[in-house]
């Protein structure tokens, strides 16, 4: 499935929902929206990854990207990932650096 | 199967998975081993094409085969890159602390980490000019699956 990633900023947290396959090849389109939201003062990045089928490295790599841009003190929560999907993000590890939860409403949360 | 041959391009990382992916169903692989094996063939082949032919300016294809008998599927990844080892490259990414916070990680070898980890079996040799990186997955032999099969049909008279 070809990969998509769409953004909005609801009180200083932004919401990127990502669908598809996530490879070397559609990374930089993640990397693009991530850069897009992280100019702005933001308190934490929500990535909606329900829809995202597969993700390879090159993901992982925008994760850490992200987290430089936006700096040690704020979250990266990534809300409910396919189970595959979070194989990898504990593999590497990356599970203990990411708040992972089963949903997120931005209209209630703080 | 006959062996797919593609441009050494990220374009040509869909063909490569759309090809590992029907290989490894049609041997019956469970969909957790082919997302293992298609995530392991996907991070070799992007760096085969990103540090072996664009860092090097140089251009070239990948070739996949698949063979396969009742135990095993075996993919092979043949490129005319120059030499790199995997091995050391592996060693660095499993030498760094897991709990490290994100922004201070490094970004190389976290593919290569994941490609070794997703099969049973990772090998790379240099034959001639070519380096060759072959993964195998063990498949579940089908005496035994039926055996489990009728253990739950018949619980009581395995």
């Amino acid at each position: 499935m070809v990969f998509s990633a769409t953004s909005e900023i609801i009180n200083n947290t932004a919401i990127i929902t990502l669908s598809g396959e996530l490879d070397a090849s559609s990374a930089p389109d993640f990397k693009s929206e991530v850069e897009k939201v992280t100019e702005r003062g933001l308190i934490r990045l929500v990535l909606r990854m329900a829809d995202l089928d597969y993700m390879a490295s090159a993901g992982l790599r925008v994760f850490i990207f992200a987290k430089q841009k936006l700096g040690s003190d704020k979250e990266i929560y990534v809300v409910s990932p396919q189970e595959m999907v979070l194989d990898t993000l504990e593999k590497t590890g990356f599970h203990n650096r990411l708040v992972i939860v089963d949903s997120y409403d931005p209209t209630t949360s703080p | 199967m006959h062996p797919l041959t593609v441009p050494g391009t990220l374009d040509s990382l869909k063909a490569i998975a759309n090809y590992v992916i029907t290989v490894a169903t049609e041997v019956g692989l469970d969909k957790k081993s082919i997302y293992r094996l298609r995530l392991a063939v996907d991070e070799v082949a992007t760096n085969i094409i990103l540090h072996g032919y664009q860092a090097s300016g140089i251009q070239g294809n990948l070739q996949v085969n698949a063979a396969f008998d009742e135990s095993k599927l075996e993919i092979v990844i043949e490129d005319t890159t120059p030499l790199y080892d995997p091995y050391q490259t592996e060693a660095q990414i499993s030498a760094q602390d897991p709990s490290r916070p994100l922004e201070d990680r490094s970004l190389g070898g976290l593919g290569l980490y994941l490609a070794i980890h997703g099969v049973d079996q990772f090998s790379y040799e240099r034959l001639g000019d070519q380096n060759r990186t072959i993964f195998v997955v063990h498949c579940a032999p089908a005496t035994s699956q039926e055996s489990v099969a009728r253990t739950l049909q018949n619980p009581e008279h395995p």
